[in-house]
């Protein structure tokens, strides 16, 4: 009973954030400098072809009005048309979605692979000059530039060497059946493997260091201790004991994560031209088309929203301390 | 079979720090008889925790047997392989920690943790685990039912009986409890040593516990090893070593704490001073600065373990005069003037 109480008031939190987004959004463009039908509006137009289209797209209606048409549309899943394709900015954003989550997921699943293994190991090798080299270098890779590291990446792997495509998802003219057949082809792989590759790098080290530090403070509990003097074996001790703990904040930090690198996405999608949504906000915005960067920037929102309600549920589904609290 | 389990003989703990090392254990000795409780008693940084450590030989990082042997069922364990030392824990040695609450993993079930050590250590089936567990659960009096809960679900003296089950799973013949009431209120503290010395007496094993409280040592123990600053001071069976007590610190200990029996006594006297830095130990018996009784011959020469009656050791150079001592140090002023 209390069970479906806490999901219920949870949901309810979610609604709420949701409607915040949703009216900040409204506002901002609104506030925004410039006129959002300049795009549009070819300026050979008449004053009164002007003023039409304006009453076309509800702009000369009072804010309130727009905001509770707004508010109505959303609830459809109607997220207006864009300026800039004439058509349908839901739909246009549908296509791009599954690219970015493709992206994100295969980039942050390696790096959270590779940064907890790396991390526990690490841990356990304390002091060692291994640990020692691994430390500064992590910190290096934390520290580079995505764009930049995509673009070295791009001349050595794809321009000098030519293992990798250069950007893009697919080859010049190649057409697939579905989009089922599309990600799970050959090509798609290898378009995908820089950009993932460029991400992976760029986040592995949060985990890695996470992982480091949680493990051990979590060697120095008393169970772990116990663990020991129970004559459990290394592997036993370790894994079972201390990564296990340990892993707790860094299954919740991957979760968060997914939020992150959806922004950080924009520029990583740009640098490889991955037709995703970051790339898609990126040139809505500078082309003013207002419907298109809106709807953008709520499907990132409601994405990171989702991901943080996961990672509440991951944590109570990997902690009992919270579930059965 | 011999009458003694575990023999304790000259043991050297020490510890790392920075360049240099202290001795936190510096030759102890003492004896665990088959089928005992002996209590280790002394005031925090007096190294019992370090000898309750080093007898299953997982110590912290930056801590080594130094030296001595630990003669357990007649093999010297401080000299085992780790490989042959692994063997024997929990099977043979079992522990019971301060704090069961951070001592049981919180992501695990109590029987997870009770079947990881009767399957992975005790080689038993599924089935036999899980009526071993139920066995274990009665026998610290809580219900089989509350087996799959997790430990932030028990109240601490529930964690504290989990912890005893724990340690009994595997019929060991030596339990270690270190500081196992400590956290606890005074009624659970006596329900749970009431349980510790009937599980005992019932499964015929040796338990040396571990504390601070000679009142805990007086209810329960058969045997008292006091310890100081490192070293024995003094040690034989309990009522000898409570009720006439032959070293200074002892009797300082027993006027320090409420009458065992429970009889008004009056006023507390404390022991003036700390005990010494182990880093920089003064030269001769550790306790004599703070001793209301040295004279010279303590401040420069280190006392040995002598015997004072059959089973009986004491370690003070003034330990003949014990008698004499025992009545000076019953006044309050005899500590007070010292200070």
């Amino acid at each position: 009973m209390s069970h479906l109480k806490a999901m219920a008031s949870r949901a309810l939190q979610l609604a709420l954030v949701l409607w915040a987004v949703v009216t900040i959004l409204f506002l901002m463009f609104r506030l925004m400098p410039g006129n959002p039908m300049a795009a549009y509006i070819d300026p050979t137009f008449t004053v009164e072809q002007q003023e039409a289209l304006m009453a076309q797209f509800g702009l000369d209606k009072p804010l309130w009005e727009q905001y509770l048409i707004y508010l109505g549309n959303l609830l459809q899943g109607e997220l207006g048309q864009s300026f800039r394709y004439r058509e349908p900015v839901a739909e246009r954003l549908m296509t791009l979605l599954p690219n970015t989550l493709i992206l994100t997921f295969s980039s942050l699943i390696v790096a959270y692979t590779f940064g907890i293994l790396a991390g526990a190991y690490l841990a356990w090798r304390r002091g060692s000059v291994v640990e020692n080299t691994a430390i500064p270098l992590v910190l290096t890779t934390r520290a580079m530039p995505e764009f930049w590291l995509g673009m070295v990446l791009l001349a050595v792997f794809s321009f000098w060497l030519g293992w990798f495509p250069a950007g893009g998802t697919r080859p010049a003219g190649a057409s697939y059946d579905s989009l089922w057949a599309l990600y799970t082809s050959r090509e798609f792989l290898s378009y995908l493997a820089l950009p993932a590759l460029t991400l992976a790098i760029y986040s592995q080290g949060l985990p890695l260091l996470l992982m480091r530090s949680n493990m051990l403070d979590v060697m120095k509990e008393d169970f772990v201790t116990m663990a020991r003097i129970k004559g459990l074996s290394n592997w036993s001790v370790v894994v079972r004991h201390a990564a296990r703990n340990a892993l707790l904040p860094v299954m919740t930090s991957f979760a968060i994560a997914v939020g992150y690198q959806l922004q950080g996405n924009v520029v990583v999608e740009s640098v490889f031209s991955w037709p995703g949504l970051g790339r898609e906000l990126v040139n809505a915005v500078s082309a003013s088309d207002y419907p298109l960067a809106q709807g953008a920037f709520l499907m990132i929102a409601v994405v990171v929203i989702l991901m943080n309600l996961i990672a509440d549920l991951l944590y109570s589904l990997l902690d009992p301390r919270i579930s059965h609290a | 079979m011999t009458e003694t389990l575990l023999s304790v003989r000259d043991l050297k703990v020490s510890y790392q720090v920075g360049k240099g090392s202290i001795d936190a254990v510096d030759g102890a000795s003492f004896d665990v008889p088959r089928g005992s409780i002996v209590g280790l008693v002394g005031e925090s940084g007096c190294g019992k925790t370090t000898v309750a450590r080093a007898l299953t030989r997982v110590i912290a990082d930056n801590a080594s047997i130094t030296g001595g042997q630990i003669l357990f069922d007649g093999q010297d364990i401080a000299a085992l392989p780790e490989r042959e030392m692994n063997a024997l824990r929990w099977r043979d040695i079992a522990f019971i920690p301060q704090s069961a609450m951070n001592s049981l993993d919180p992501v695990y079930t109590v029987e997870y943790q009770l079947n990881e050590v009767l399957r992975r250590r005790g080689g038993l089936g599924r089935r036999q685990a899980r009526a071993r567990c139920e066995e274990l659960f009665e026998m610290v009096g809580i219900e089989a039912g509350r087996l799959g809960d997790y430990p932030h679900q028990f109240s601490g003296g529930m964690r504290q009986r989990v912890a005893i089950a724990l340690a009994l799973a595997l019929n060991p013949k030596l339990v270690i409890a270190d500081e196992p009431v400590t956290a606890l209120d005074v009624i659970v503290q006596r329900q749970i040593l009431d349980q510790l010395r009937e599980l005992q007496s019932m499964l015929g094993i040796s338990v040396i516990l571990v504390t601070h409280d000679i009142s805990v040592v007086a209810y329960v123990c058969d045997r008292t090893v006091v310890m100081y600053a490192g070293r024995i001071a003094e040690a034989g069976p309990m009522d000898a070593v409570l009720m006439e007590p032959s070293h200074p610190y002892t009797m300082g200990l027993r006027n320090a704490f409420p009458d065992l029996k429970g009889a008004a006594s009056g006023v507390l006297t404390p022991i003036e001073g700390a005990p010494p830095n182990l880093a920089f130990p003064p030269p001769g018996c550790r306790f004599a600065p703070r001793c209301p009784f040295a004279v010279e011959t303590c401040t420069t020469q280190q006392p040995a373990l002598g015997m004072v009656a059959p089973d009986h050791r004491v370690s003070c150079h003034r330990a003949d005069e014990a008698a004499k001592l025992r009545q000076e140090a019953a006044r309050t002023e005899t500590w007070l003037a010292d200070a």
